[in-house]
């Protein structure tokens, strides 16, 4: 697009504020039923949020540390991405990693939760291509990556939420409800009587 | 550069405005349950009741926020000058706890960002939602064996 057709497409824009625009044109999300949920599909830039805000930039994104965002082509606005396509307890940031600092193409929901005052529209993502490319990435890397760093639990029954090491050592120091052994035992008694 | 043209257009600074020091006391939660509404409420997705899946999900990367006293979430980015936000320890560490913190606060597309300095105060758990939600999700506890 040139530039001048690009300015006037945000002026556009003005009319309505960053977030509010209808992206979910050609969108083939999957719904999930989320609150606010509406599609979306944009072009936009991989980027390491702490970098986009505030200058504090780390090489390869933080070699996926970080949180990482999606600055939209479309109206410049820093879309926070909470969710993959997992239904697994998985975020975003590790699918998102491969494609760091590049120009994409996302496909996705986006959440707006009319119960929470002032929540901000946020955004799980699908789907994501390099710009230009013909082949969607779905944004199920997450748990592949867990069992690469988790060989040995290979053969253990259950999903990888139900064996991991850091979560598992967390419920044997201070309990599923965090309060302890005691408050959980009483609570284990209660709810499965 | 096109970025750039649009939020120019838009009347937006591409980067956001100075950074703002707050204080603030709030519950590390999972921001993902909350704002989606995935397994209900927000006031069942926090606190005991929630704290399984909130080690879950921040085992599992999603963002840990800060769920201030006075409803306001603000998204941890850094803690201590830990950058690991994407699953790291600390985020583990913390779930469900209530810290007192200070840290640079970035305001951003309706989007609240925290980049803790000092967590000043942790109490730990204090917010027996189980108490009234019992857990959620449900199976958050598995049924003891025979």
């Amino acid at each position: 697009m040139r530039p001048a057709n690009l300015i006037a497409a945000a002026l556009v824009a003005l009319a309505a504020p960053a977030h509010a625009a209808d992206f979910s044109e050609g969108s083939e999300a999957k719904e999930w039923g989320l609150a606010g949920e509406e599609k979306a599909r944009f072009a936009a830039k991989v980027v390491d949020v702490l970098c986009e805000l505030g200058g504090d930039c780390a090489a390869n994104c933080g070699d996926n540390r970080r949180q990482l965002g999606l600055l939209r082509d479309a109206d410049g606005a820093l879309v926070y991405v909470l969710k993959n396509r997992q239904a697994a307890f998985t975020g975003a940031a590790t699918d998102l990693y491969p494609f760091c600092g590049k120009d994409v193409e996302v496909d996705g929901v986006t959440v707006q939760n009319e119960d929470i005052p002032g929540a901000p529209k946020l955004y799980m993502v699908q789907l994501i291509r390099e710009q230009g490319a013909a082949e969607w990435t779905k944004t199920s890397r997450w748990t592949k990556e867990w069992s690469k760093a988790n060989p040995d639990l290979k053969k253990v029954k259950g999903p990888w939420f139900r064996k991991d090491p850091r979560v598992t050592a967390a419920i044997e120091a201070d309990g599923y409800l965090g309060l302890g052994a005691e408050a959980d035992a009483a609570f284990i008694e209660y709810y499965f009587e | 550069m096109k970025r750039l043209i649009a939020a120019a257009a838009l009347g937006l600074a591409p980067m956001s405005a100075v950074a703002e020091t707050i204080t603030v006391t709030g519950e590390a939660i999972d921001t993902w349950c909350y704002f989606s509404g995935v397994m209900g409420g927000p006031e069942a997705v926090v606190g005991t009741a929630h704290h399984t899946c909130a080690l879950w999900c921040a085992a599992g990367g999603i963002p840990v926020g800060l769920l201030a006293e006075d409803g306001t979430v603000y998204m941890v980015l850094k803690i201590e000058g830990d950058d690991h936000a994407n699953g790291g320890d600390r985020m583990l560490e913390i779930a469900s706890h209530q810290l007192t913190a200070t840290g640079d606060l970035h305001v951003r597309d309706g989007v609240n960002y925290l980049i803790v300095n000092e967590v000043v105060a942790d109490a730990g758990i204090v917010n027996l939602s189980h108490e009234e939600w019992d857990v959620t999700p449900s199976f958050a506890i598995p049924e003891p064996k025979e």
